[in-house]
């Protein structure tokens, strides 16, 4: 268990960046840009590292601390949810689906109060505006998650995923494509993508920016580092939990096809994402809100489905 | 036969909640005129697929007769009434999250107390086996109100008419045999919604605050 509890940690925190890098480089093609190597997430991360760390006049100790946490507590759900490995692996046992979220929500949280701690204005906007959007992400994502566990009556995402992978019809039920769009609404919510887009430092879309506006150096880096691990563990969870469970092996020497399985499954992730991106207009901010309450509706209709309808 | 009806009603009736979301999110009024006869459309469909089911050919007329009067007739009325040059023509003000909000707290509530506590015993269409089929029609009502009461426009009351029509339609398609309401609700159909409306229409666009206070 120790082999396929280092691959699955490794590939998430050493790999992440390389799906991010896939992601720009093929969005850039299609926008008949040359656009950046793949390997450019690393090459930044690795400048940051060497650069000189600016620790703001006034900020606080969560400031300089909550870095290290955020990464930690993404190494923790890295072990406790289906990213590579179907089956537990050491620390699984830790916590469960709701857990996963809760950890999901807890970084986002320290991240948040790192932010307000820099002193920055422009932070504290960008906080303010996470946490107006959050209370309805956070509630979509923990109604998908009741709705899932309703469907196997059990709250183990490797349990939903061995029941998912080994009941094909399943894939193909009302409740499942609704929790499914539901979840993927989210993914795009959370990794900042088109129609959503957080990134960038325009000031009406400066949300993710805003929290890292005052990082530099080794710690910006490491938050970059734990952005690429939080979109691989998200894709992650939608791939293996709800859009294509099959194709993972368990066994050792075959849990080694994981690592190929895996980079195909995002493949096919990056494609529908730079569709999405390619082809719809961003929102405006005030519309997001919108976003979320259709996948919060989603994600409310899936839940009356699966305990009404099934 | 069974796995057909199940493959297929579920998701047509869920298609049908989704439109009806739909238009209460939409701002502007050929959408929603689009969008209901989307609705429509898919409830005419299913009419077809449950009439193929039983093999009962009333299911047939009604699908042709919900696909003739609501899904041509209606919308064909109802877009002559918006002005060409105002194509772009919409409802100020419609916060979609709010509205999606009350809307599911609506849904929730009245769908679990309705189900739970009067329809246990109603006789169904055999084929579709379970009574919990009755949620969309319900869900759909209820939309529809809510539709009428958030909105000032007559476009998107009348819309919001059709719904509650299509509801009552939905349910009555899933009971055997099928009752007078149908038959009452396609009357309904050419002198309220034809006729009735596109008079209204042309008479008053939208209910402001300020009539309430004249005389």
């Amino acid at each position: 268990m120790l082999g396929e509890t280092l691959s699955q940690y490794l590939f998430v925190v050493f790999l992440s960046p390389l799906f991010t890098g896939i992601f720009s480089k093929f969005k850039s093609r299609i926008e008949s840009k040359k656009g950046p190597s793949i390997f450019q997430p690393y090459y930044d991360i690795f400048k940051l590292f060497r650069k000189e760390t600016l620790i703001p006049e006034g900020s606080g100790i969560l400031f300089r601390y909550v870095p290290y946490a955020a990464f930690g507590v993404y190494s923790l759900i890295s072990l406790i949810v289906p990213v590579l490995i179907p089956v537990p692996v050491f620390f699984t046992a830790s916590a469960d689906f709701l857990g996963g979220a809760i950890l999901f929500s807890l970084a986002a949280f320290l991240k948040m109060s790192a932010a307000m701690n820099s002193g920055s204005n422009f932070s504290a906007m960008g906080t303010s505006r996470i946490i107006s959007f959050n209370f309805l992400a956070e509630g979509a994502l923990i109604t998908v998650f009741f709705g899932v566990s309703l469907i196997t009556a059990t709250n183990n995402p490797y349990t939903t995923h061995s029941f998912l992978s080994t009941n094909l019809l399943q894939n193909f039920s009302l409740v499942h494509i609704f929790s499914t769009l539901a979840f993927f609404m989210l993914f795009l919510y959370e990794t900042g993508k088109i129609p959503l887009q957080s990134e960038g430092l325009p000031e009406l879309g400066m949300i993710d920016s805003g929290l890292n506006f005052e990082y530099s150096g080794k710690l910006l880096a490491i938050n970059r580092w734990t952005s690429h691990m939080k979109q691989y563990l998200l894709g992650s969870i939608f791939l293996n939990v709800f859009f294509v469970p099959w194709g993972l092996f368990s066994t050792y020497p075959l849990f080694l096809l994981d690592f190929p399985v895996m980079f195909l499954k995002w493949m096919l992730l990056i494609f529908i994402v730079i569709v999405i991106e390619t082809t719809l207009a961003k929102l405006r901010l005030f519309k997001v809100l919108d976003y979320l309450a259709t996948a919060f509706t989603f994600s409310v209709l899936f839940l009356i489905f699966s305990e009404v309808i099934v | 036969m069974n796995a057909l009806i199940e493959v297929l009603i579920y998701p047509i009736s869920s298609f049908i909640l989704i439109s009806a979301f739909y238009l209460q999110a939409q701002e502007f009024v050929r959408s929603m005129v689009i969008g209901q006869m989307i609705q429509s459309a898919l409830l005419g469909f299913l009419s077809f697929v449950i009439g193929f089911a039983e093999s009962d050919y009333d299911f047939f007329i009604l699908g042709v007769l919900i696909v003739v009067l609501r899904a041509f007739l209606v919308t064909y009325m109802l877009e002559r009434r918006v002005p060409r040059e105002k194509i772009h023509l919409h409802e100020k003000k419609v916060d979609v999250a709010f509205t999606f909000l009350v809307n599911l707290i609506l849904v929730v509530t009245a769908v679990f107390l309705i189900y739970f506590l009067i329809f246990r015993s109603i006789h169904l269409v055999p084929d579709i086996g379970s009574s919990t089929i009755f949620i969309f029609p319900l869900t759909l009502f209820f939309q529809g109100l809510f539709l009428i009461a958030s909105r000032k426009t007559t476009f998107a009351q009348i819309i919001g008419y059709v719904e509650e029509e299509n509801a009552l339609v939905l349910f009555a398609m899933f009971l055997l045999p099928i009752p007078l309401i149908i038959e009452a609700s396609v009357f309904l159909d050419v002198l309220a919604l034809v006729v009735v409306s596109s008079i209204v229409v042309i008479e008053k666009f939208a209910h402001e605050k300020m009539e309430d206070l004249v005389g």
